[in-house]
């Protein structure tokens, strides 16, 4: 994934484009007043010159101006600040909705939903520092310090000779420490990562671990992820404090020297390093106040640099992330008329891929109000058929057949709107019972629903009936109850096609006839239904069934 | 405040002993650099002075010269120690705390644990942890470092050059920039606040949405669930501009004060040298002084503007800290004598009838009961109260002839095996799953298992034990997660096996199989399996009607 060098991510190239002009414009602004410095330093030089020579009071004029272009520097940093900081936010927030469409529309998921949310809402803004400070420290540093080294050379060329060698070995030191920097930060945000894709699964498994005895087990592991992300995390901040250190003391060594040769100069010690003539007193001050500000843009580099190794580790992730290929669900996801034509369903010689692994969908033909059950051993891809059938998952081969038309990306929406599956494991967002069941709040259905899906007495038994959240994976109410609930939904939908995965699993005999009756109610209805089952009652209760081919010669020991 | 107080504690005791080094160093930081600025000043216009009066060779130029380099240096390498002991100090906290609320969790009920959500868990534990990292490094150390130094840097600019010059200093500072902090706290707490909140809740809803997206497509709305993140997106945004805004501003008005006191410094100096209160090169030092004392409020309006963030988290993060934890008992357990209930009743919170009531049950090693009733009868519930795991139950139960409640949590799931109906797996390999059960697994046992199981093939077409499933997992079809379960309970060898629905999602005929291969594996456990399956009441030795 991390590529021998700071090469070029594909993602930053994108991102320093768009960036582009907003930098141009912030740069120049604070080029500029990192130039004026100068004439803020021969104000307070003059001012500090004439107390020495028994004219203080005069030049009251210089403190004012020292103030003036103070102020006026302030002012373009303030102004800079802002157009920078609109421009990143801009950016970020168009790369998160980027990511999070495109993870969502993925048919195979790419990443673990912790880890995707880590790098959303916590890496990207990780870019901000990156975008703000870099490219404003290369620019100002290609001009300030040009600018300060000449002016202290025209005044004495000693003093210029010891910035000269001091300055430059910075960036060196820099781009040493940059390569350690960059490789630290690739580690923190890997660890983040992984860390993230512990904590949402072992949170998910509490209960799991807790009955197993695991749970020392489980806490040992996170803390030492918790650790390691602690270690990572501290390596990444010694690399920066330790370049931070390094600069400050090339800077203070520079600054020192200056000082000193500008104390030797003035005492009359030194009679070199001038263009003949006396260094005054004014000069000495003015070069001394210039010194630090000459270092000053060499160490924001240096600091942003580490901004730079951070954002493209970030960068590099988003890279890897992209380049993973896969295909899309067919349909936006969107809301869309229902698909015109009755409501037919026909598969031919199709073939979806699962985990790499073709799976063939059997020979299909349903009619309208037909209730047909689909077999097949465990393993055999029914849900894979049922998920094809609802074009959650793209074809590799053939073709499906609904209403009349080709399931296709022009399709799919308008199809699913008739469209309800019924799944095994049911994940219940975080909202409201109510809210979930009937999202677009029709409101008046709701009790009929519930009512014709035998769902009524469920609700009844909740302790804060519709206004209750359940967990995540339905705790609260048993599986084959959050199933009634799926039942209840379809009906109020409205839905005319309903694929229901194991609908009886978990459910005793009674009340799985139940169930049954509530699918072959909806049949009554004039919705097709098809339920992928092995359980004989189920199989027994509709019209017809139909087998899944046998696996394919792909798969080994079948 | 007493939030914030009560937090800042909590990083700082991590250690202690660290910290406070870390804040005297961060204290010399800012002594050394006034000190450096200043010496520097006054040795530069004392050098020029004595130039001018020609008495250069009298001049000590050495001890100060030295002192500049030497406070250079220090104040460098004192910035790095600084750095390091806080840093680190506070990273360890954070890894603490980190800890701890996941263990807290994990001492939840299992009802609680069910009902948990994890995506909210997780920011708890994630981002509102990381959010008291400034508490200690951007909010207290630099305050009150602040806030010493200024009050040494008044003392010594009284004694070298004059009251004037160091009231003047130090009261622009502390009124200056106390009233600039001051509203800053007001201006950006609820901002720092909401857009800590959105970050979370955007979060959150990923998550939410990547695990319901097969719902949220079939349902037509994933595109307003993406809007919806949008919308979560703009409210953090707005935030954050409004944060931008202020702190920019504050910025703004900060380098104004620093200018405006540098100034007043240069014309104040002016003056005092004029009327010979002072020599110009002592008046230098109140100007540089005045400049270099720049840095100690510059950095302070960072940790102010995380007030509210900090505050928000501390309050979640601590809210719940009186879950009391569960201390482990001590107990012998005999082994071979099964599991019996006697007269045990049950009523459920809020209920107006017992659940279970004045029920009888008695299962002998080796023996297989099927739980059989309708929905809702308590057959689940049954099989929580003989785990341990719902404990407000009345009469007695007795894992192999002890008393339930005499047993600590881990003697009891040394002996005692429960599979609920709704298990989770975790994302890793196959083995992993596995070693939940056995740290000290072995691939032989492992592939055993799996074979008890029927779910060998499986595994060997996904690549073996070292075979990787997606997150919560993901990759295995409803019949196979649920053998993996099975697989994992089996690696307990309790003695007593409590399972819920076993071979949910699995066709009779690899049904049969499971069940034979579960009994094969544990030929002398008492297993207990609520169900209504005819291949589970078949495999049974007999039957248990729950009315």
């Amino acid at each position: 994934m991390s590529r021998n060098s700071s090469a070029k991510s594909a993602a930053l190239a994108r991102i320093d484009r768009a960036a582009r002009p907003a930098l141009k414009r912030a740069s120049y602004a604070l080029t500029l007043a990192g130039v004026l410095w100068p004439v803020q330093a021969g104000a307070a030089a003059l001012s500090i010159q004439a107390w020495a020579q028994g004219n203080p009071d005069g030049l009251l004029w210089a403190a004012l101006l020292f103030v003036a272009i103070g102020a006026l520097r302030a002012l373009l940093d303030h102004w800079a600040g802002g157009v920078l900081f609109r421009m990143a936010d801009g950016l970020i927030s168009e790369e998160r909705h980027e990511l999070l469409a495109r993870e969502a529309g993925r048919a195979e998921q790419a990443a673990s939903s912790a880890a995707l949310a880590a790098l959303a809402a916590q890496k990207l803004p990780l870019l901000t520092p990156y975008l703000t400070r870099y490219y404003p420290a290369m620019t100002r540093v290609k001009v300030v310090p040009v600018v300060l080294l000449a002016l202290t050379f025209y005044i004495s060329w000693a003093a210029g000779l010891v910035l000269l060698v001091a300055g430059p070995l910075i960036p060196v030191f820099m781009a040493l420490i940059g390569m350690a920097a960059k490789q630290a930060s690739e580690r923190q945000m890997v660890e983040i990562g992984a860390l993230n894709d512990l904590l949402i699964d072992r949170l998910s498994a509490l209960a799991d671990i807790r009955l197993l005895d695991a749970t020392k087990q489980a806490e040992d592991d996170f803390e030492a992820r918790a650790e390691g992300l602690r270690h990572r995390t501290m390596a990444v901040l010694r690399v920066a404090f330790l370049s931070s250190t390094v600069l400050e003391l090339f800077s203070a060594l520079g600054v020192a020297m200056v000082a000193v040769y500008v104390g030797f100069s003035l005492l009359g010690e030194m009679q070199f390093g001038t263009w003949g003539g006396e260094l005054t007193l004014y000069y000495g001050i003015f070069i001394l106040l210039l010194a630090p500000e000459y270092f000053q843009p060499l160490r924001d580099l240096a600091a942003a640099w580490h901004d730079r190794a951070a954002a493209l580790a970030v960068a590099e992730e988003m890279d890897a992330l992209e380049a993973i290929e896969s295909d899309t669900v067919p349909g936006q996801g969107g809301k869309a008329a229902p698909l015109a034509g009755i409501a037919t369903l026909s598969t031919r010689g199709a073939v979806v891929l699962r985990g790499g692994q073709p799976v063939a969908l059997p020979e299909i033909d349903l009619v309208q109000g037909e209730t047909v059950a689909l077999c097949g051993p465990s393993g055999a891809g029914k849900t894979s058929c049922l998920l094809a059938l609802a074009g959650l998952v793209p074809l590799a081969e053939g073709r499906i057949v609904v209403a009349g038309t080709d399931l296709d990306e022009a399709t799919a929406d308008a199809w699913r709107t008739r469209l309800t599956l019924i799944p095994q494991a049911v994940h219940m967002p975080d909202m409201t019972l109510r809210a979930f069941l009937d999202p677009d709040a029709t409101g008046g259905g709701l009790d009929t629903a519930l009512k014709a899906a035998h769902a009524d007495g469920i609700v009844a038994a909740l302790p804060d009936g519709l206004e209750t959240r359940l967990g995540e994976t339905g705790a609260g109410v048993s599986g084959g109850e959050a199933r009634r609930f799926l039942v209840a939904r379809a009906i109020l939908r409205g839905a005319d096609v309903v694929l229901a995965d194991e609908p009886t699993a978990d459910l005793d005999p009674d009340t799985a006839a139940t169930l049954i009756a509530s699918l072959k109610d909806l049949a009554q209805a004039g919705a097709t239904v098809l339920v992928a089952s092995h359980d004989p009652q189920v199989i027994a209760a509709m019209d017809r069934h139909i087998d899944m081919p046998p696996a394919q010669k792909g798969e080994s020991g079948a | 405040m007493k939030l914030l107080w009560t937090a800042f504690r909590l990083i700082w005791s991590a250690a202690p002993g660290a910290m406070w080094r870390g804040a005297l160093m961060f204290v010399a930081v800012l002594l050394m650099g006034a000190a450096l600025l200043g010496l520097s000043g006054w040795f530069i216009t004392a050098t020029g002075l004595a130039g001018i009066a020609g008495i250069g060779i009298a001049f000590d130029v050495f001890r100060p010269s030295a002192g500049v380099r030497l406070l250079a240096l220090g104040r460098a390498g004192t910035r790095y120690g600084e750095r390091l002991l806080t840093h680190d100090a506070t990273l360890r906290a954070l890894s603490a705390l980190r800890t701890s609320l996941m263990r807290r969790l994990s001492r939840l009920s299992l009802p609680a644990m069910q009902r948990l959500r994890g995506p909210l868990a997780l920011t708890r534990i994630t981002a509102d942890v990381d959010a008291l990292d400034g508490i200690v490094l951007r909010l207290g150390l630099p305050v009150a470092a602040a806030l010493l130094t200024h009050a040494l840097v008044f003392l010594v600019l009284r004694w070298l050059t004059t009251p004037e010059m160091a009231l003047t200093i130090a009261l622009g500072y502390l009124l200056g920039g106390g009233l600039v902090m001051l509203r800053l706290v007001g201006v950006t707490f609820a901002p720092s606040r909401d857009a800590e909140r959105a970050n979370q809740t955007l979060r959150q809803d990923t998550i939410g949405m990547m695990r319901g997206r097969a719902d949220l497509f079939v349902q037509g709305r994933l595109q307003t669930h993406l809007a919806a993140l949008r919308e979560t997106d703009d409210a953090m945004r707005e935030a954050m501009t409004r944060l931008d805004h202020v702190d920019r501003e504050a910025g703004l008005i900060l380098s104004l004060l620093v200018t405006v006191i540098a100034g007043a410094a240069l014309a104040l100096g002016g003056h005092l040298v004029a009327t010979e209160a002072l020599d110009p090169a002592r008046a230098a030092i109140g100007f540089f002084v005045a400049l270099a004392l720049g840095e100690t409020v510059m950095p302070l309006r960072r940790g102010i503007a995380e007030i509210g963030r900090i505050r928000d988290a501390a309050e979640r993060i601590l809210e719940h800290d009186e879950q009391g934890t569960e201390a482990p008992r001590i107990g012998g357990a005999a082994h071979g004598a099964g599991i019996a209930a006697k007269a045990l009743s049950f009523r459920r919170e809020g209920a107006s009838a017992d659940l279970i009531h004045d029920l009888s049950l008695r299962i002998a090693p080796g023996e297989t009961v099927a739980l059989v009733g309708p929905s809702g009868s308590g057959k689940s519930t049954l099989l929580a109260l003989l785990a341990g795991t719902e404990p407000g139950y009345r009469g007695e139960i007795e894992v192999l002839g002890q008393d339930l409640r005499a047993f600590g949590e881990r003697e009891l799931r040394a002996v005692l095996t429960m599979v609920p109906q709704r298990s989770a797996l975790v994302g890793g390999t196959v083995f992993e799953n596995l070693a939940l059960a056995k740290p000290d697994l072995t691939t032989q046992e492992a592939d055993a298992v799996l074979e008890a199981v029927q779910l060998a093939k499986v595994v060997a077409r996904m690549g073996g034990l070292d075979g990787t499933l997606g997150e919560s997992g993901a990759g295995l079809s409803g019949g196979e997660s649920r053998r993996l379960v099975l697989a994992r309970a089996l690696l307990r060898h309790p003695d007593v096996l409590l399972l819920d629905e076993p071979t949910e999602g699995l066709d009779t005929q690899t049904a049969e199989r499971v069940l034979a291969g579960i009994r094969a594996w544990l030929p002398e456990a008492a297993i207990l399996m609520a169900s209504h399956r005819r291949a589970e009441i078949s495999s049974a030795d007999r039957v248990f009607r729950l009315s």
